[in-house]
């Protein structure tokens, strides 16, 4: 049996395999008009006819939203409240925008129907739904041509009964059908009718792109990432792929996890600098997970781990603005024409800056693959310069450091702003424009390292190969402190614990393999945010848990106060076998003759640096690399710059110290 | 010192990340559901002089206020290492008596006698006492609004002054959760004070203070260069608040915009003299809706600082609706007139700015407060909350619907959220179809919210264009008035757009919201 993890992304699709002992990589251009080829192409390409077990991190659901091209979809709402989902939180998203536009919501009015019935806040029926209703909205439905149908009634997580008996009519339509019990059983009416109608707006196109894989692949041992890290069959990713959204980067997360744990490191902060944005995400000794998650504006209600996004990478557009401050992003040259140095672009981007500064050397671009125009750049950044006082090479780094400010922001939102000092983290970087940075990055926000992994490039595939099978449950209870005692919550646990156990036989985990972990989300009697509390089993301390945690959160805390349980949250985990990764023998502290390129000048504060240019391949464990050096990669190039040391660790990877 | 463009935009992402750090702060940490689910507050980082410097994009209707707040502050104040002052006073920069801001200094080093920096922030609070539940009371004077806090030390050296923080709460309806609030609003504070310090430790102090100032220069630059692009010219227009909730109707608001160059004159003195009724603007007000105004036709996307104010005089007449002097009645002064000013400045404008100006949006607020007692638990709630409607339509697209317009951005309270907390079923929550005016582009749809009452209770509505509808432009139709209803044994009663009546349970309160005027014809 091969196992194989496979990361769909824009550009390229990427395999890992493991065969018996022996682990490889693979790489292949992806076929964006139609995934699947490039997925069933790589499969046959490592397996032949032999067994396989895939791992698939899949961009099919969030193509479907970015692109609008779901389902035509229906939403089944109680009377009255049909426009919820577009109302949503009445707020708009720039204040002083006066043409301001919300983004058009996946179900149009004219496919939003409104049925007489209502549940209260204590879960008793005010009104049941009547079925003749039901069975003339059948009729309405088919005539809309509606292909998926989402059905979200006010306090369904209180009491389902209202779902369950108009979806056991629409089943009648032999269409796909969510009710948002199902989906997500958590109050806030407008963010679970969004996520249930996201998914109902996903699943038949993810359903067709998993069928067709499974079908033309002749093997049905797929399992599809979600974004909260963990996977899922493809059964599973049919009936709930609002799940998959987003799953990308959370594979490049977790292979970060993964990777950095072997190393010894479970503090990270991880950073994925792009092309036109970055993504940062922080772990601390675990994955950090988000429930306010958003794709294109709607928000989705599921766990996601919490992925950061700024629009500032390799790409972004640099200029002075009419007031005189250097501006840097969030406009990006993208690929075409692409920043000045690629020949076409007028723009200076980020990239060019670190070309003129010599932090990226023009033979050595994708391996030399692609022509680089240095020559050019001189003229733009001397036109920028006028008039601000700056010299070329001041400009030039001065367009690196607005771009690390942005970087900045966004770690400082996902470190400072959750009351954690980055300074007790490891900056782990990763994609293609990140080494540049990172190092200076670091230094910004007073982390001591910065780690390179050994193969930067495949870090999403081995996310997913790695990944535990994930589900998450949970059930919104509003119990304060006195009725919420340890006997009556451990009660309500049950009917999720059987729901997890059974879904995770489903999918193939031995009972001995399971592992149940339990979270209270609590909060002061009046808040509206929760805290999310590990429950145990420790009979009487969840309370005096949540005291410590606001504290550690928030600075206070009073115990004075009431508390409240507000939902009750269970993941069910199978675990996934874990690559073992073999620690080499520390050769030296010197570099082998043959991993010295040469040497180039580079700039640093101001100043040219005789700087040596190393070959990353080449570097043995144990390996000093002191700064100034480049190292070069085959998808990019690492600065350490002179007031940082690197060293090559027992599995090749490479920690800077700063 | 040289003004460097790297450290320029350094300087103005580090500001802007401090005063958005501070409501993530006041927003994780607050009690109440408006300040937490509806975000009902504005942060903001100002130099020594009380020059705001930074103030993240939260709520427009504290812009012009908070500056004046923090200077009333400064003016009335010795500060040592550790305090915070609190007001509310609408007469010395607060905006009306729910807002209550908090004040703080920065101070480098032990031994410094004056602050380096200040920062502040501003919350709506659901009660501050006054006559009725919600603090939005149909009132005569503002002593029956609430409690009239002056400039005064709640924080000293570090501690919560108990005895003022006691006095306070019990003036109020709902203690506990105004105590977490304010303890939320201390936090902000606390955060924003520790961020410009080590920006003083990274950079040094005189560095942090000239690019703060260089800032305010940058953002006067941006704005200069925008109102040059207005023609010259003096462009006027008049409006209407439709009543004051007492006898007093169509009280008007007038204004003149004398474009020269770059920079402009408002002149308000026109406008009608202050009123008996809650609807009269204080000076803060109407400076805060002539800055949103100017901001939004600034399409960089720059920090709104005190630079913006530089090229604009704003002219008022004291004892007029909106320059109100003690003791006018306030409340709805902040809600509702502000609205009212920003439609007669765009209506103004729209000659001169034809393709730049929308046409008028719901322009109130809808405010709607209940309270009482839950007869569930017997445990007094207040309930207050704001509902969107259309926004005008303009020369690139139709008016939205449903969402809030101008000088409030204000998120709505989730239905299952009001359920669980007070004793309410909410009976219908729609967008109102085909309130919007019609046009080339149409304006926005408003909303009806409908919410059934499960106790007694008392209810405030305090909201306008019921009568007078809002302006379409260049030929584009009016949207649709709104509409108070009250439903009693299944019987409808028609109420006007201000109003305070005792309910009881079983009875059914209707709120439909104006629509947006649409832009020009077919």
């Amino acid at each position: 049996m091969i196992l194989i993890g496979i990361d769909t992304g824009g550009t390229f699709t990427d395999f890992i395999y493991k065969d018996g002992d022996k682990w490889g990589v693979y790489k292949i251009l992806s076929t964006p008009s139609n995934p699947a080829e490039a997925v069933l192409s790589g499969i046959k390409h490592i397996a032949g006819t032999q067994d396989v077990q895939v791992v698939h991190g899949s961009t099919v659901a969030t193509n479907a939203v970015l692109e609008r091209k779901g389902a035509i979809t229906a939403l089944i709402t109680n009377k009255g409240f049909e426009d919820v989902i577009e109302i949503g939180r009445q707020n708009r998203k720039e204040i002083y925008n006066l043409s301001y536009q919300k983004s058009p919501s996946l179900v149009p009015a004219n496919m939003r129907f409104g049925i007489d019935c209502r549940i209260n806040s204590y879960g008793d029926s005010l009104q049941d739904p009547d079925e003749a209703e039901i069975e003339k909205l059948l009729i309405k439905l088919q005539k809309n041509g509606a292909e998926s149908i989402a059905v979200s009634f006010l306090f369904s997580f209180k009491n389902p009964t209202h779902e369950k008996k108009v979806g056991k009519i629409l089943s009648k339509l032999d269409i796909p059908v969510s009710l948002s019990h199902e989906i997500v059983s958590e109050f806030r009416e407008y963010e679970r009718t969004s996520t249930t109608v996201t998914n109902a707006y996903v699943s038949p196109k993810m359903t067709q792109y998993l069928s067709s894989i499974t079908q033309e692949s002749g093997n049905d041992n797929l399992r599809i990432m979600q974004s909260n890290g963990g996977s899922i069959s493809a059964q599973t990713a049919m009936r709930e792929s609002v799940r998959t959204i987003l799953s990308g980067p959370a594979g490049g997360v977790v292979g970060a996890y993964q990777i950095g744990k072997i190393a010894g490191y479970d503090k990270l902060i991880t950073f994925d600098m792009g092309g036109t944005s970055t993504d940062v995400a922080l772990i601390d000794s675990g994955l950090s997970f988000t429930l306010d998650a958003r794709i294109a504006d709607y928000p989705v209600m599921v766990p996601m781990i919490d992925i950061h996004t700024v629009g500032a990478g390799g790409g972004s557009i640099a200029g002075i603005d009419s007031g005189g401050s250097l501006r840097v992003g969030p406009e990006s040259a993208g690929a075409d024409p692409g920043p000045v140095c690629y020949g076409k672009g007028e723009n200076i981007t980020v990239t060019d800056a670190n070309l003129f500064l010599g932090r990226l050397i023009p033979e050595n671009f994708l391996g030399g693959k692609m022509k680089l125009y240095p020559d050019k750049l001189g003229i733009y950044l001397k036109k920028m310069a006028k008039g601000t006082g700056l010299t070329e090479v001041e400009l030039a780094e001065g367009i690196l450091s607005v771009a690390d400010t942005a970087m900045e922001k966004a770690l400082r939102v996902i470190s400072v702003e959750r009351g954690l000092d980055p300074g007790e983290f490891t900056l782990f970087s990763f994609g293609g424009a990140g080494g540049m940075h990172a190092v200076f990055l670091a230094r910004l926000l007073n982390i001591p390292k910065v780690f390179i992994p050994k193969n930067p490039g495949i870090l999403s595939a081995i996310g997913m190969l790695t990944a535990d099978i994930v589900k998450d449950y949970s059930q919104t209870v509003m119990l304060d402190q006195h009725t919420g005692n340890f006997e009556n919550i451990l009660k309500l646990f049950v009917p999720l614990e059987k729901r997890g156990i059974d879904e995770l036989a489903y999918e193939g985990i031995d009972t001995a393999e399971m592992v149940m972990e339990r979270h209270l989300d609590m909060r002061y009697q009046g808040q509206s945010y929760e805290i999310m509390v590990p429950f145990g089993g420790d009979a009487d301390n969840f309370i005096e848990k949540f005291h410590n945690l606001h504290e550690k959160k928030y600075g206070y805390c009073n115990r004075e106060k009431r508390v409240e349980i507000v939902n009750i949250r269970l993941r069910a985990k199978g675990f996934a076998e874990k690559p073992k990764f073999t620690k080499s023998k520390i050769v030296s502290q010197k570099l082998s003759t043959d991993a010295v390129m040469g040497e180039r000048e580079v700039v640093f504060d101001g100043r040219s640096h005789k700087t040596k240019i190393i070959s990353r391949d080449k570097l043995k464990s144990g390996n000093i690399i002191k700064g100034p050096s480049l190292l070069i990669e085959y998808s990019s190039t690492l600065v350490v710059p002179p007031f940082a040391l690197g060293k090559v660790d027992e599995y090749g990877n490479l920690i800077i110290s700063v | 010192m040289k003004v460097n463009p790297v450290l320029l935009e350094v300087f103005k992402n580090r500001f802007s990340s401090i005063s958005e750090e501070m409501g993530v702060t006041l927003n994780r940490t607050a009690f109440s559901p408006n300040i937490k689910e509806r975000r009902d507050f504005s942060c903001a980082v100002f130099d020594k002089n009380g020059e705001m410097v930074a103030q993240a994009a939260h709520i427009p209707v504290h812009l012009g206020s908070m500056p004046m707040s923090v200077k009333a502050v400064i003016e009335n104040t010795s500060f040592s290492q550790g305090d915070m002052v609190m007001l509310n006073d609408p007469f010395k920069g607060g905006t009306h008596l729910p807002d209550i801001t908090v004040v703080a200094p920065v101070f480098i080093r032990q031994d410094d006698d004056t602050p380096f920096f200040f920062v502040a922030n501003r919350a709506h609070h659901s009660d501050v006492g006054g006559m009725s539940s919600g603090s939005m009371p149909l009132s005569s004077s503002i002593f029956q609004e609430g409690i009239i806090i002056p400039p005064l030390k709640i924080v000293k050296n570090g501690k919560i002054d108990d005895q003022i923080m006691n006095f306070l709460l019990n003036n109020v309806r709902t203690p506990v959760e105004r105590e977490g609030d304010f303890a939320a609003q201390i936090m902000a504070n606390i955060t924003g004070v520790k961020r410009i310090r080590e920006l003083a430790d990274k950079y040094t102090p005189e560095t942090v203070d000239f690019y703060a100032n260089r800032l305010i220069d940058y953002s006067e630059k941006i704005t200069r260069k925008t109102i040059q692009k207005i023609p010259d010219g003096l462009y006027g227009f008049e409006d209407i608040m439709e009543d004051d909730g007492h006898e007093n109707e169509n009280i008007k608001i007038k204004v003149g915009i004398l474009v020269q160059g770059d920079q402009v004159t408002i002149d308000f003195s026109k406008s009608d003299s202050q009123v008996q009724g809650s609807i009269n603007a204080v000076y803060a007000i109407t400076l805060s809706s002539v800055l949103y105004v100017f901001r939004s036709l600034i399409k960089e996307n720059i920090p709104t600082n005190a630079g913006c104010f530089k090229p604009i005089q704003l002219k008022t007449l004291k004892g007029t609706v909106v320059d109100a002097e003690f003791p006018a009645a306030v409340a709805g002064g902040n809600v509702e007139t502000s609205q009212r000013i920003v439609d007669t400045l765009f209506g103004a404008l729209a000659k001169a700015l034809p393709d730049s100006v929308p046409a008028a949006g719901q322009g109130t607020m809808n405010n709607i407060a209940i309270g009482g007692i839950d007869k569930r638990n017997k445990e007094p709630f207040t309930y207050y909350e704001t509902i969107g409607g259309g926004m005008g339509a303009t020369a690139d697209n139709h008016g939205e619907s449903a969402v809030h317009s101008h000088m409030t951005n204000t998120l709505n309270t989730p239905v299952e959220a009001l359920e669980y907390t007070y004793p309410f079923i909410v009976t219908q929550y729609s967008i109102r179809k085909a309130s919007g005016g019609k046009g080339f582009f149409n304006g926005g749809n408003g909303i009806v919210r409908e919410i059934k009452l499960i106790s007694d209770a008392e209810v405030t509505v305090l909201s306008e264009r019921r009568t007078h509808p809002p302006y379409g432009l260049f030929g584009g139709k009016p949207g649709k008035t709104g509409r108070n209803i009250l439903i009693k044994n299944g019987i409808c009663e028609k109420k006007p757009g201000k109003f305070y009546e005792k309910l009881k349970a079983d009875d059914v309160i209707r709120i439909e919201t104006p629509g947006g005027g649409g832009f020009t014809v077919r």
